[in-house]
């Protein structure tokens, strides 16, 4: 039975130019129906769940819901699910929706770890991205939860934003490194189709702005709007591995330990909820738009906010799309999960799906994108920003269509 | 009977308005209704709708009600105009007694037109001179007709001045016809004696052969003989085309219709061939077509290694609707299992490939295109190279086709097309006014050097006045040398050329160019470099993929990471593994960018 669960809180003040979560702008009547559904929905499936190790409460920005509906959900939670000693209970929060009241009453109902969306402390990429707050708000919101008392806190950052440069991806992690955070997560900036973001972009590399129209562009981004300052595109590869190189060796050299891909943690603080995720575990989704993987099905709730409402009225369950894990797509999960975890894939376990991996990845190790060290294999410094085209390569390699 | 048979061609260079001519024939003698008709409906395939052009020789009969009162039966071959189809057109005019020679009006001659009206004349077909597009406010009529005295030496006093577009001169074209074609010559009594002009395979029907009749008669029943092959058949239906398929009781002396008759298999027939009775056999075939030799070849791979037994059956079947191409099997190391094809021109080349990709569901890869050369080994054996990396490392003589090449061009442009003949080693063997304005120049010329963009480049500096044609002349020496392609130090067969001596070193330095734009990072460097020899005259890399998108893996998604990594894999299924390396198709076409 899932030990995990996750519950999903669409809402925001005001989307995100990159953003392709699913999240809807925040209004009060509907964040309270939505809380009423989502308890609907963890009652009707509280004996799906063992003995919860981790809560997640991911969004969207979950910091944005109002006191009392955190008080609803947790009482919900409480009366409903079983938890193992010292569960994880973590909550999204973005600068601009905390302040000292709130995070103390989520410490009061059991909350035990944030994880702080500010993304950037430099103003210019905070607007590129279309972010509601500055550097300075991300700074004031850090401090509160620091001054709290609290010592399990992430801070969640960003690079590879349009405008960025070496420099200021140092200054970012250096003032992150100001509050002593015991996790980190570093994000390579995606462009997603469909975002604001994305299409700025694309139409930028076909019309390259007029200076004229820059200029302009500026003054509208310093009304505080958000927007863009320059001429905007994705700054190229070599500088975004410079800053994920950097950010490793940084890190690394103040003592925190690079556990996955995308994150850093001093130890005793990895994020005991992910790391399931990583390690193919079952978990529970609640939320619109939420995922669960149960009994080797991974489903997905309905992204329409609404629907899902009505439905949790209805006293049903929301309607999700449901996907088997064939044993093929089952041995594909096991390889890619696995590998981002920086410890690797455990040789043990894929000899117990039947593979072979020492044979079959030989070359990949000659030429230093793979390695093995004891019972596991993992990617390399060098394989790490290709592991897409590494892990394709064993897929072939295994004969998995 | 056979009296009242017309059989003709119509012949143009292209778009003259051949089909578009076809279509009001059609239309006048009510052969389809208004609901039936299109533009150009004889065009039937999905390729030639497309392209709008056409490619196949299609015949039709029509029925037509003359001025004289009596009824004429006509049967109409529309050809292709294209130089590369050229050979559609030889067969239809051995099985016509005259021809339509369409002009357009605002074009004047053209090479093919030239081209083909010399095909009818060597058949002693009598040709009507068609004025087309008069409708055009840039149309010459006059002049017109003078360039077709000049050139062709056919008298245009009677000339029929018509547009196709606004259904005018149609009627004058059918009493034309009537009055100054022959009606076929033949004797139903005689022994059968058929032409067989096309073939196809039809799923249910098998192979059906379309025929002209000389002499006899043919219906379901009898017994008939392939005379080159000596196969013998029984003849399930006759019938004609009008324009849809239609059993008729039989085909008399003089007409022209198609022939099922329980062939199975696509190597019993051959186009040229002549039908004749079992029993009373005609003492001797029709003439038949003077053999064609393709001049291009190019290697097709089945992108899917086993789909090799499909391309063959595929190409086994496609031979019949086309014997102009031919193919034979082939390996390549890198390429694996293959054929390697020969084709009349590069259209030719393009069209057979889709064709192939298209009718038989195939995915094809094809390499870049070259001509044929005649190697004197130093034993003195002589071999024809049709794929470069055959080339041996030591023989005597090498030799490359050389080609007669006629351009027409309007006076204002000719200077510039000298010089273009001259850079591509020509020399000038006529040059001729045609009428007052256009002139007829001949260069000979090596074949490779007007395959690739000698035609587009022609078509730039005339804008778009200008036309040729080119037939072959024969093998002459030149300095050639193998220019080879390595990949991470391996030599890809598939991409060696032969080139002039001349240009190697350019070409080597373009053509690794060209594959560095073409050919993807990976997690490999990829090391391009040319070599004639065993010298290294080009070098380029694709550096190794340093990145790729470190997509964000959270909330559970995971599904959406598999599906976002099966994509990835799924485009590089699209190309071919070389020991580490990925090439795309279009590296294996990237010599036909360079200029
Ligand atoms: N204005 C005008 N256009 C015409 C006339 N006849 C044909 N066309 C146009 O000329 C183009 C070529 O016509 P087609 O009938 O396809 O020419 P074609 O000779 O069969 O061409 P190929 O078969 O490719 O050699 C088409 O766009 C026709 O619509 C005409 O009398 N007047
Ligand atoms: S805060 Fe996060 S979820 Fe909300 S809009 Fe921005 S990126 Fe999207
Ligand atoms: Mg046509």
């Amino acid at each position: 039975m899932p030990d995990f669960l996750y519950v999903h809180i669409p809402f925001c003040i005001k989307k995100c130019l990159y953003c392709d979560f699913l999240s809807v702008t925040y209004n009060e009547s509907l964040a309270k129906a939505y809380t009423d559904a989502l308890c609907k929905e963890l009652i009707l499936k509280k004996d799906i769940a063992g003995q919860l190790k981790t809560v997640y409460i991911g969004g969207g920005t979950p910091s944005i819901l109002p006191e009392e509906c955190f008080g609803q959900l947790f009482k919900c939670l409480k009366n409903n699910f079983k938890f193992s000693d010292l569960p994880e209970m973590t909550v999204e929060a973005n600068p601009g929706t905390v302040d000292k009241s709130k995070i103390g009453a989520m410490f009061s109902i059991g909350v035990n770890r944030l994880s702080i969306g500010v993304q950037s402390f430099n103003d210019d990429e905070l607007r590129t991205l279309g972010r509601i707050h500055t550097s300075k708000e991300a700074e004031d919101a850090v401090r509160i939860i620091k001054n709290s008392g609290i010592d399990n806190f992430s801070v969640d950052l960003i690079y590879g934003i349009p405008g960025q440069t070496l420099d200021s991806w140092r200054d970012t992690l250096s003032k992150a490194m100001e509050f002593s955070p015991n996790h980190i997560s570093s994000y390579e900036l995606t462009l997603e189709k469909g975002t604001p973001l994305y299409e700025m972009i694309k139409s930028e590399e076909t019309n390259p702005p007029s200076p004229a129209s820059v200029a302009s562009r500026c003054d509208f981004a310093k009304g505080g709007m958000g927007g863009f300052l320059a001429n905007i595109k994705m700054p190229d590869e070599e500088l975004i591995l410079e800053m994920y190189g950097y950010a490793i060796d940084h890190l690394r050299g103040k003592g925190y330990e690079h556990y996955e891909i995308s994150n850093f943690a001093r130890h005793g603080f990895r994020c005991i909820h992910n790391l399931n995720y990583w390690d193919g575990g079952e978990y529970v989704g609640a939320g619109a738009g939420a995922h669960s993987f149960i009994r080797g099905f991974r489903l997905k709730n309905t992204d329409d906010i609404r629907r899902y409402i009505k439905d949790l009225n209805k006293g049903i369950t929301p309607e999700a799309e449901s996907t088997e894990i064939k044993r093929d797509d089952a041995i594909k999960e096991f390889i890619f999960l696995n590998l981002r975890k920086t410890e690797g894939i455990s040789l043990a376990k894929a000899e117990e799906f039947g593979l072979n991996l020492p044979g079959v990845c030989r070359e990949l190790i000659e030429d230093g994108h793979l390695e093995m060290e004891g019972d596991y294999l993992r990617l390399t410094r060098k394989g790490i920003p290709i592991s897409n085209t590494i892990i394709i390569s064993l897929f072939e390699r295994l004969g998995l269509d | 009977m056979s009296k009242n048979i017309r059989n003709f061609s119509i012949i143009a260079h292209i778009d003259h308005g051949k089909s578009t001519i076809a279509d009001r024939l059609l239309e006048y003698t009510g052969a389809l209704s208004a609901r039936e008709m299109q533009a150009q409906v004889l065009d039937s395939m999905d390729l030639e709708r497309e392209r709008g052009i056409t490619i196949k020789a299609h015949s039709v009969r029509l029925l037509y009600k003359a001025d004289d009162r009596k009824e004429y039966i006509l049967n109409l071959i529309d050809t292709p105009g294209h130089v590369d189809f050229s050979y559609e057109v030889s067969r239809s005019i051995a099985s016509c007694e005259g021809a339509l020679l369409v002009v357009d009006a605002s074009q004047g001659v053209e090479a093919q037109t030239l081209a083909n009206a010399y095909l009818a004349v060597e058949h002693d077909l009598e040709m009507i001179p068609v004025i087309n597009k008069i409708d055009l406010p840039a149309a010459e009529p006059e002049k017109t007709k003078e360039q077709i005295e000049d050139a062709i030496g056919l008298d245009c006093s009677e000339a029929i001045l018509a547009s196709a577009k606004e259904g005018i001169g149609t009627k004058e074209i059918l009493e034309a016809i009537v009055e100054k074609i022959p009606p076929p010559t033949g004797e139903d009594d005689k022994p059968l004696k058929a032409l067989l002009f096309d073939s196809w395979f039809d799923n249910y029907q098998g192979v059906i052969v379309l025929v002209r009749v000389f002499d006899g008669t043919v219906r379901a029943g009898k017994k008939i003989k392939m005379m080159a092959t000596g196969n013998i058949f029984e003849v399930a239906q006759v019938g004609i085309f009008s324009p849809k398929m239609q059993p008729s009781e039989k085909l008399s002396s003089g007409e022209v219709g198609y022939v099922i008759a329980g062939i199975k298999s696509v190597t019993d027939t051959r186009i040229g061939d002549t039908i004749t009775d079992v029993d009373i056999p005609a003492q001797e075939p029709c003439p038949g077509y003077k053999d064609i030799k393709p001049m291009v070849f190019c290697g097709l791979y089945p992108t899917i290694p086993h789909e090799y037994d499909n391309l063959r059956d595929a190409l086994n079947k496609l031979r019949l609707n086309d014997s102009s191409f031919n193919y034979e099997p082939e390996t390549s190391f890198a390429l694996g299992f293959g054929f390697r094809c020969g084709f009349l021109g590069l259209l030719h080349m393009e069209i057979i490939k889709e064709r192939l990709e298209r009718e038989f569901d195939l995915s094809l890869l094809s390499t870049a295109p070259t001509v044929v050369y005649r190697v004197t080994k130093t034993g003195g054996e002589v071999i024809h190279i049709e794929n470069p990396a055959l080339l041996p490392d030591k023989y005597e003589i090498i030799e490359e086709p050389f080609v007669l090449v006629t351009i027409f061009v309007p006076k204002d442009f000719i200077g510039p097309i000298l010089d273009l003949c001259q850079e591509k080693r020509g020399v000038q063997k006529n040059f001729i006014f045609i009428g007052k304005d256009k002139i007829k120049v001949e260069y000979e010329l090596p074949l490779n050097e007007i395959l690739w963009d000698f035609y587009d480049r022609l078509k730039s500096i005339s804008k778009g006045y200008a036309s040729m044609d080119y037939e072959f002349l024969g093998f002459r020496e030149s300095d050639l040398v193998k220019l080879n392609i390595l990949i991470n130090g391996e030599i890809v067969d598939a991409l060696s050329l032969i080139v002039h001596k001349e240009k190697s070193y350019y070409k080597g330095r373009e053509l690794t160019e060209k594959l560095r734009g073409i050919i993807p990072r990976q997690m490999y460097e990829v090391v391009i470099q040319a070599t004639i020899g065993s010298k290294i005259i080009a070098r380029e890399s694709v550096r190794a993929m340093r990145k790729d998108v470190l997509a964000k893996c959270y909330g559970g998604d995971i599904t959406r990471k598999r599906k976002l990594l099966e994509k990835q894999k799924e485009g590089k299924k699209r190309m071919k593994q070389i020991g580490r390396i990925e090439l795309p198709q279009e590296a294996f076409l990237a010599v036909l960018k360079v200029k």
